[in-house]
């Protein structure tokens, strides 16, 4: 099959994935529109008042350029707060605490990211983002078989297994959240640390065979 | 180092083609290109007809998003209806595009990487302050930039082509068609742009300019 030499779509007819239960709607453009050489993706926030950047550091090494493509929003980047109308660049150096939580409604923010010096690999978090997205979105059935595919192709990246035992844990699937998580800690014991402090697995901490 | 900007403050107008905000080298972006383009007027370019494909290209995929206004692009010889809020990724290094302001004031945000390797930035961007010294009209800041661009990549015709330029608006002839034959030898596709570029027009009837360039194109071509 040839491939399309180009693809476009409109703002509007991008999914909406919800990232948390605030409203903070994640809408991927890498994924849609099949891009490889960098990450991109933009983030909604209709109400006006919710995040629409997550607070994070990019702990795999990522630069990232965020655009206000609409709206009004009060980023964070390091210790400074930035009043960012529709039109401002938000530049974070990996590393450097960033977030935005939305002034005005239907704020949009659009995000650029790619780790200087390698080629970009297309980061695992975009099918866990899908995946708990159809679980927030009610349709549990979906959110597993998406998450359940991912592993399969990915059987060696921890964090598919890490996330697919939160979503088990947090369906209330004791033996399927422990079977992930203990593969997740074999494939990096950093996934050990992350489930010590993981609000989904409260209700397993007390069970023996739990591994963390 | 991290920061913020608007985009009505890095945007720069050079009297001739699109305004451009150089986000990419303004905040030091090094793993992905990145340029907002502004066509002023209806019917002005905001992404001037190129492919990633030739030898002064990166091979680049590139995402257009149409940040404001109202662009018609024109992808691999298909018409798109751009509106704000439209993203055109062209995936094929190969194929030509182009988009035009069908609003006044329409901006194009482009973002580019090759797939498959480390970005580096694009040589023709490194041209990028210097051409904030056309647009002044600082025609001797120009020239000592160009030198120290050429000083670092001798064989970039870019560069070379960019001189001439700033030698002939200065009035200096004989430096200026040096700089064309150049830059000419290095990259015969410059000569399309020496017959049209109104910036070479003092020297356009030197002895010695139609050895270098050709005659003059009655045609127009590249306009």
């Amino acid at each position: 099959m040839t491939e399309k030499p180009y693809e476009v779509v409109h703002l509007d007819e991008l999914d909406r994935f919800p990232v948390d239960d605030e409203g903070l709607l994640w809408r991927p453009v890498r994924r849609r529109l099949g891009i490889t050489a960098f990450g991109t993706n933009a983030y909604t926030a209709e109400q006006g008042t919710e995040r629409v950047v997550e607070e994070h550091h990019e702990q795999d090494g990522h630069e990232e350029l965020y655009f206000v493509a609409s709206g009004r929003a009060t980023f964070v980047l390091g210790d400074e707060e930035i009043d960012a109308p529709a039109g401002t660049f938000i530049y974070a150096e990996p590393g450097t605490k960033r977030g935005a939580v939305a002034t005005e409604p239907g704020t949009t923010v659009l995000a650029v990211g790619a780790k200087p010096g390698v080629p970009h690999e297309v980061s695992a978090w975009e099918e866990v983002f899908v995946a708990f997205g159809y679980y927030r979105s009610g349709d549990e059935l979906k959110a597993r078989e998406h998450l359940t595919a991912y592993v399969a192709e990915h059987d060696d990246a921890w964090q598919g297994h890490y996330n697919l035992a939160c979503l088990e844990a947090l369906t209330k699937n004791r033996d399927g959240a422990i079977k992930e998580l203990r593969r997740a800690i074999e494939l990096d014991p950093a996934a050990k640390k992350y489930a010590e402090k993981d609000e989904d697995f409260d209700w397993l901490r007390d069970d023996p065979e739990f591994p963390a | 180092m991290s920061g913020s900007a608007h985009i009505s403050d890095l945007t720069l107008d050079f009297g001739q083609g699109p305004r451009w905000a150089m986000v990419r080298s303004h905040f030091g972006i090094s793993s992905f290109g990145v340029n907002a383009y502004t066509g002023a007027k209806v019917g002005a370019n905001v992404i001037s007809e190129h492919d990633e494909a030739g030898p002064r290209a990166g091979r680049h995929e590139e995402l257009y998003f149409v940040s404001d206004g109202h662009a018609t692009f024109t992808v691999d010889g298909d018409e798109i209806d751009a509106p704000y809020g439209t993203f055109v990724f062209v995936r094929d290094p190969e194929a030509k595009r182009k988009a035009v302001a069908v609003e006044a004031g329409t901006t194009v945000l482009a973002v580019g990487s090759a797939p498959g390797v480390a970005f580096t930035p694009s040589q023709w961007e490194r041209q990028a302050p210097i051409l904030g010294f056309f647009a002044d009209h600082e025609y001797d800041k120009a020239i000592d930039g160009l030198h120290e661009l050429l000083a670092e990549s001798p064989d970039d015709p870019t560069s070379e082509f960019n001189l001439a330029c700033a030698y002939a608006l200065t009035g200096k002839k004989p430096e200026a068609l040096e700089h064309l034959r150049r830059a000419i030898e290095l990259d015969p596709d410059f000569r399309d742009n020496a017959r049209t570029d109104s910036d070479l027009d003092s020297i356009r009837d030197e002895p010695g300019f139609s050895a270098i360039a050709g005659e003059p194109d009655s045609t127009g071509a590249g306009s």
